[in-house]
């Protein structure tokens, strides 16, 4: 009776130890593609308020091919991803299919709006105080870049900064309703 | 059945009778607020390391404080909210299992589990603790009883 007794300790410690093992050395996989993307789904409608207090929807969105860009003043990678996203826009405003939204992820009106008239952006910005259009893309920080197809797929985008090399490729993948690559 | 096995059998039975007890006797409320407050506490804090959305002050759970009540109120069930921030945030939404109900097994089981892993260690040194270190083999009752032999010791 004694011997199996601490052969079934022996085996629970060792599970034990193989169970504590694999915590210390398994890594987080933190992806940077959005799940939205990976998941091609369609873009969750949202409504912001400009800085001159309009109303934005993304239904006046519809048919085109545009960039949500959530972002805020405070966030170092925003502040480094800033000149891509005006020298991408600069390249592609005056498009017709072409449109461009940022939202305010997690910021104060007055701080954004010195941060905008600092940086001049021209792009339209929106204010999403509740997190409400945050949470329908899932967003789990700043700066979050998606790119949605004229159909409403979100077919491109990414956790973290974008170039505009990035951003360019993305554009053309979701004009021709391609994946990106 | 021996005797030594009737405590094990009460405490077994005195558990199962405690767990059944608590689960059909927790009937949480219904009440929008109480829904609200229960969904944010079993609900994952999306970017958060261990904290439910309740304990959160991460713009992620504020918002999500915000839009619970919105959707319990537009006639959502729990279940559909559930649903809703899984779909967005993925599985890892729901961390943390209902504090009522079949959710209570969740949180009873590791502690029953403590319980009796304790008291099995406890046994195990207990009964080792009365062996002695060395037992004598006949081999050895030999040599003693010869080396009585040869100093004329007889008892």
């Amino acid at each position: 009776m004694r011997t199996p007794i601490r052969w079934i300790a022996l085996g629970v410690a060792l599970a034990l130890v193989a169970f504590g093992v694999v915590l210390a050395v398994q890594h987080r996989n933190e992806p940077s593609v959005p799940r939205l993307v990976q998941e091609h789904a369609t873009a969750p409608a949202f409504t912001v308020t400009t800085l001159d207090g309009k109303k934005l929807s993304s239904a006046t969105l519809r048919g085109k091919t545009y960039v949500v860009n959530f972002f805020n003043s405070w966030c170092i990678p925003c502040q480094q991803e800033t000149p891509a996203l005006k020298a991408f826009y600069a390249e592609h405003r005056n498009e017709a299919d072409f449109a461009m939204v940022g939202v305010v992820h997690d910021d104060e009106a007055g701080t954004i709006r010195a941060y905008m008239s600092a940086q001049q952006i021209p792009w339209p910005v929106g204010f999403d105080p509740n997190g409400a259009a945050a949470l329908a893309y899932g967003t789990t920080g700043q700066p979050e870049t998606y790119v949605i197809a004229p159909d409403g797929v979100t077919v491109c985008g990414t956790l973290g900064a974008s170039t505009q090399a990035e951003l360019d490729l993305w554009l053309q993948a979701a004009r021709r309703g391609q994946e990106c690559t | 059945m021996t005797r030594a096995k009737w405590p094990w059998i009460a405490l077994g039975a005195l558990v199962i009778v405690m767990v059944v007890v608590l689960v059909v006797r927790s009937r949480p409320s219904n009440s929008p607020a109480a829904r609200a407050d229960r969904l944010e506490r079993q609900l994952a804090c999306p970017v958060c390391e261990g904290q439910s959305v309740a304990d959160s002050n991460s713009f992620e759970a504020r918002g999500m404080r915000d839009e619970i009540p919105q959707f319990i109120a537009r006639g959502m069930t729990d279940a559909q909210i559930r649903a809703y921030y899984v779909a967005r945030y993925g599985d890892k939404m729901q961390e943390i299992p209902a504090n009522s109900g079949l959710g209570l097994v969740v949180w009873f089981v590791p502690a029953i589990a403590l319980v009796l892993g304790l008291g099995g260690i406890a046994l195990l040194l207990r009964r080792w603790s009365r062996q002695p270190r060395l037992a004598a083999t006949p081999a050895d009752e030999d040599v003693v009883r010869h080396a009585r032999e040869d100093r004329g010791d007889r008892s």
